[in-house]
């Protein structure tokens, strides 16, 4: 199981994590598939999520959330976590998990390892928190 | 086989993981399906053997509606623990999945409940509890109701029994319809309800006239939930004779409704009006929440619990809880972790209802009313001072509404005896100051900002403590700076609370 804050954009779909759902945003659709924006952390960092067909209305926020086999990469321009094809997501529990929501993972600008160009590695925090979910106040 | 025959134990959400209790009762029955019908095998089992045929007779009594007469004939042949684990476990199914559980298995559960009274089974008192607490309060739907009617209907049927074997349950049983009953009268034309208030009436009287010792153990709150009752004509009646005839209840020692006062009522009863899933909630609320960062936290228990308006009345029960059966360690009080004063604060405000708010402050304060240093804990009595004194300057109107409830209460709980407490509140705020929990009164009788009518009613309440209220005009920055003012809403807020 990796932490959130240890996550780094890749083509591949091995992230196994366990996290809780912040907030969710409008479903609109992509096609035929229902699609929609999440906030999700764990006590380490704050992450979006794309939820996809089914799963948009599955989870609420509040749920505990453990994911098999997801991918963190670019879909559409937006940096996201997600289970993509090969994952699943399961709703483990509510409430009871403590989280952060800086760093955000999706807030960063990640560019090529200088001496290893197939790997990410971080350049610059774009925002400490999401832009599309801010902190409540 | 019979397989097919099996229902399923509860409802499983697409997404939603397995859960262990259910995964580990299943596999059990599955695996031991072979031997739990006739003839049953002779073999004594080994430890682990009886805990999974504990385990699999369980679950066929809840799945398996046409056999479960001959699950039950199999556990009373093969108990050796005085169905200890078998009660535990159903204990535990009730406490963890009784919201899952589909509607033939609630039915089995009432059920084998009789079933293990009957028999004396070690722990039924336990799981009797863990049903009551169940039943959700300010929910009127038919589940929970059915919920309410079947309890009520058990404690009644099996009075005798429960009388014999466990006596004390009967004063939980009490507690909770008590509660009940005053959300109860709030609804009309519901026939259901109408019959089922009869039954709880029916019940409580009972314990009142036929056990009155066992209203005893309760303690104070009981008086509280009485109050709330005395338009039913059953209610004011014993009532009446609380406080005009004591000894109406034959019960020797028993003379003055004062002694129940100064029973500090045991946390047991104030669990049960809290479900097992939102005392999970405040507790790790209180435990590992920082203060500034339970927003979305306070946002996901308002949406769960307070779905419909009516449920607002619950939060009369969790202020009671927090003060009461919610003590947190010195290492909690002296970190960021969020307060119970701050929750307490928050809770108070969302509630909407005037008759709420007020049983919500009585809550706050029921304590405080007929302290004793020597019988009652400090612990109960801090959140109310720490909201008082948290909420300047920011929230005044807090701290303004709960002062003035607490004169008002003084002067009008109980006229007979305004002399104590008034007597018992001054010890209150003596023991918290001595105790550190706020410094001085200072941060209340010298802010600029506050009535001088609550001042002068405090200094007055209080001439060895408060020596003077300050004569000379100061500026405010520098009268309230005995407790730092609280940003409740920014991520940085928050002080160290003084360690006790």
């Amino acid at each position: 199981m990796i932490s959130l804050k240890d996550i780094v954009p890749a083509a591949q779909n091995n992230i196994n994590t366990q996290f809780i759902l912040l907030d969710k945003g409008k479903i609109s659709l992509d096609g035929q598939h229902k699609t929609c924006l999440a906030l999700v952390a764990d006590e380490t960092a704050g992450v979006h999520f794309q939820l996809w067909g089914d799963e948009c209305d599955a989870f609420e926020p509040g749920d505990i959330v453990r994911l098999v086999n997801g991918i963190f990469s670019y879909n559409r321009n937006n940096l996201v976590l997600r289970a993509g094809k090969r994952g699943k997501m399961e709703k483990v529990g509510e409430f009871t998990l403590v989280f952060v929501e800086t760093p955000n993972m999706s807030e960063i600008r990640w560019v090529p390892d200088p001496n290893n160009p197939k790997i990410y590695v971080q350049e610059a925090v774009i925002s400490p928190y999401s832009r599309i979910f801010p902190p409540m106040q | 086989m019979d397989l097919h025959m099996a229902s399923k134990l509860i409802y499983t959400a697409t997404y939603e993981a397995e859960n262990p209790i259910e995964v580990s009762l299943r596999e059990a029955f599955h695996l031991l399906e072979p031997q739990l019908r006739p003839p049953f095998s002779l073999k004594v089992p080994t430890q682990p053997e009886y805990l999974n045929l504990n385990r699999a007779i369980l679950f066929g009594i809840l799945c398996e509606l046409h056999f479960a007469k001959v699950h039950i004939k199999h556990l009373h042949g093969i108990v050796t623990d005085g169905y200890t684990f078998f009660t535990s476990l159903l204990t535990k199914v009730v406490n963890e999945l009784y919201s899952k559980l589909v509607d033939s298995a609630k039915i089995q559960l009432i059920w084998i409940t009789k079933e293990l009274i009957h028999v004396a089974a070690v722990g039924f008192d336990a799981l009797l509890v863990a049903l009551l607490r169940q039943i959700v309060g300010g929910d009127f739907s038919e589940g929970n109701l059915w919920l309410c009617q079947e309890l009520v209907s058990l404690f009644l049927f099996e009075w005798d029994c429960l009388l014999e074997e466990e006596p004390l349950v009967l004063a939980s049983a009490l507690y909770l319809f008590l509660r009940l009953l005053a959300d109860h009268y709030r609804i009309s034309g519901n026939s259901k309800i109408e019959a089922l208030k009869l039954m709880e009436i029916n019940l409580c009287v009972r314990v009142f006239r036929e056990q009155f010792h066992l209203c005893l153990k309760i303690g104070r709150d009981l008086i509280r939930l009485l109050q709330d009752l005395v338009h039913i004509p059953e209610f004011r009646v014993i009532w009446k004779d609380l406080v005009l005839k004591p000894t109406e209840f034959r019960t020797n020692g028993f003379v003055d409704i004062l002694q129940l006062y100064q029973k500090r009522t045991s946390s047991r009863y104030l669990l049960l009006r809290i479900t097992p899933e939102m005392e999970k909630q405040l507790r790790f609320l209180l435990t590992h929440v920082k203060l500034g960062s339970q927003k979305r936290y306070q946002v996901w228990f308002m949406r769960k619990i307070f779905c419909v308006p009516e449920r607002e009345t619950l939060v009369i029960d969790i202020v009671r809880f927090l003060c009461c059966a919610h003590h947190p360690p010195n290492e909690i009080i002296q970190s960021d972790v969020i307060q119970r004063w701050a929750v307490i604060g928050w809770l108070l405000k969302s509630c909407k209802k005037n008759y709420v708010q007020a049983n919500v402050k009585l809550a706050l304060f029921y304590d405080w009313l007929f302290f004793d240093e020597r019988v009652d804990n400090i612990m109960n009595i801090e959140p109310a001072i720490l909201l008082m004194a948290n909420s300047i300057p920011r929230y005044l109107d807090m701290t303004h509404t709960l002062l003035d409830f607490l004169f008002l209460l003084m002067d009008n709980y109980d006229v007979e005896r305004k002399g104590l407490v008034i007597q018992c509140v001054s010890s209150a705020f003596g023991v918290l100051i001595r105790k550190g929990v706020i410094h001085s009164l200072d941060v209340l009788t010298h802010c600029d900002m506050l009535s001088p009518c609550l001042k002068e009613s405090l200094g007055k309440l209080l001439p060895d403590l408060q020596l003077s209220v300050s004569k000379v005009l100061q500026p405010t920055h520098l009268l309230c700076h005995t407790v730092q003012p609280l940003d409740l809403g920014s991520p940085t807020g928050g002080e160290s609370q003084t360690p006790l």
